[in-house]
């Protein structure tokens, strides 16, 4: 079996809130702790957001999500799936495989950061809430 | 006796000043990846009860709504979007 080599992955973390709050360096080092046990070369890793969730998840309604982008042997992720399944700190989890993302799409602003950057009072529309107008123009009544 | 053919008259074609959309929004910018995490862009393809909008109300080509099919599946897991309302 030939060996398939490195692959760059994205992760994104859902923690509580409280925890990542209280905690937020052990938060971190819990994580790269889970990414360790893959041999993972942690290429960046950062809060993304945080809001409320669309539907209570181990019955918390808010959430704090963390991105992080590694670079890991394919055969490794299995372990990091298993570890994060055993973590009671995360939540969720979802990795992806992200060959064509450059530095540039991680180096992205988050939307926290999106968020701060805007003036106060002009923040854009919570997810989980419909835009006041319709976004997709109606069709055509087929008579 | 030799026939004079009319001049040929096209239908004027009802027109109404809007043109239509011959590509989904997605191969119009030539997006390649629907990011999941893109809430804005995906909130515009449901309903108010959280459903996925069909092709033919949303203009989504099939390889572009079997991406955003993915990409709302992948929010909904994570929590960023509502399986239903």
């Amino acid at each position: 079996m030939g060996t398939i080599g490195k692959r760059v992955y994205e992760a994104l973390f859902l923690v509580d809130t409280a925890i990542a709050a209280a905690d937020w360096d052990g938060t971190i080092k819990l994580i790269e702790t889970v990414l360790s046990r893959g041999d993972a070369e942690i290429l960046s890793i950062r809060k993304w957001d945080e809001r409320k969730l669309a539907y209570d998840i181990d019955g918390k309604g808010r959430g704090t999500y963390i991105l992080a982008y590694f670079r890991m042997e394919t055969q490794k992720v299995t372990v990091v799936e298993r570890a994060i399944r055993l973590s009671e700190k995360i939540m969720r989890v979802m990795i992806l495989r992200t060959d064509r993302m450059t530095q540039a799409d991680m180096d992205k602003p988050t939307p926290i950061v999106l968020a701060e950057m805007q003036p106060a009072g002009t923040e854009g529309v919570p997810a989980g809430i419909a835009p006041s107008e319709p976004a997709v123009p109606a069709a055509p009544s087929p008579n | 006796m030799a026939f004079k053919k009319k001049p040929v008259q096209r239908k004027k074609r009802f027109t109404t000043g809007i043109r239509e959309q011959s590509q989904c929004r997605f191969c119009r910018e030539k997006i390649d990846y629907i990011d999941y995490k893109d809430i804005p862009t995906l909130q515009k393809l449901l309903t108010n009860r959280g459903k996925i909008f069909s092709r033919k109300r949303s203009g989504n080509c099939a390889s572009c709504q079997r991406k955003v099919k993915f990409a709302i599946k992948r929010a909904r897991f994570m929590g960023l979007l509502p399986y239903s309302l």
